[in-house]
């Protein structure tokens, strides 16, 4: 089996097509954090993986082949899904009134959707990674570019919520 | 802090298929594509706008000094001079269209 890294570079030097191995590897993964971020929207979670791939991909020459693509990605969909909540806060501010009601198909484990609620989006993403993808600490920090310490203050500020 | 623990171990061992995953790589590998294509497309626009523009350009030129060289000389007009005017900018811009071209066809 062909490594990450290395599909990275047949990808960046013989095309896209090399990609789909990776989209392969990664849509459950990513599928998967989008669930449990947006409290199993499945339509959101759908697009936060879509854009996740799509922005890689541009931004396909700036991966460090030094670093775990994984990581990578994962700050990706990150940033593409505090991108996407923010547009749908925007779009539910809108007083539409002849617009039909958006109902998300929710699904998955509600007890952990409900233990997350009342968590901001950043405590989320921080919980998420760090207790249920088993994350390090440090590794949450560098993947989201965040400050060691900042990411401990809010992790704890997380958990405190929820004891 | 049990009941947190418990939720999460069920947590981990939930997975999160994506429905349809090979249709899925192939709309995302269309997606990428396409905007490959239309990034081309915008890049060979500006590059024929930049070629129509500076053509245009070249083409008027001889002919408003021709035309300023007829309205102010024309009891001796020089038809030579006005030739080899139109023959060195029709020329420039001949280079000009050849040389994108060859552009162009790099760039695709």
């Amino acid at each position: 089996m062909e490594s990450d890294e290395e599909l990275v570079r047949r990808t960046l030097s013989e095309g896209s097509h090399h990609f789909g191995v990776l989209i392969q590897r990664y849509a459950d993964y990513l599928f998967g954090l989008g669930m449990r971020l947006t409290s199993g929207n499945k339509e959101l979670a759908e697009d936060i993986s879509q854009q996740a791939f799509m922005r890689s991909f541009t931004y396909l020459k700036s991966f460090n082949s030094q670093k775990k693509f994984k990581h990578w990605l994962t700050g990706i969909a990150v940033n593409c899904y505090k991108d996407l909540i923010q547009k749908e806060s925007q779009y539910l501010s809108l007083n539409i009134k002849d617009e039909p009601n958006y109902t998300p198909h929710l699904e998955g484990n509600t007890d952990f959707f409900n233990l997350i609620k009342p968590l901001n989006e950043d405590e989320k993403v921080l919980f998420t990674l760090k207790y249920v993808y088993e994350y390090q600490v440090n590794e949450i920090a560098d993947l989201l570019n965040q400050k060691l310490g900042t990411v401990k203050s809010k992790l704890s500020r997380a958990v405190e919520k929820l004891t | 802090m049990n009941q947190l623990e418990t939720i999460l171990e069920k947590e981990k061992r939930t997975s999160y298929p994506q429905r349809k995953k090979e249709l899925f790589r192939f709309y995302i590998i269309t997606l990428i594509n396409q905007e490959q294509a239309s990034r081309k497309f915008k890049r060979k626009l500006w590059i024929w706008l930049l070629l129509i523009t500076a053509g245009l350009f070249l083409l008027l030129s001889p002919i408003s000094e021709m035309m300023n060289y007829l309205i102010l000389n024309l009891k001796n007009i020089d038809t030579v001079d006005i030739f080899i005017m139109a023959a060195v900018s029709y020329g420039f811009l001949f280079v000009l269209m050849v040389l994108l071209k060859k552009r162009i066809a790099i760039l695709s």
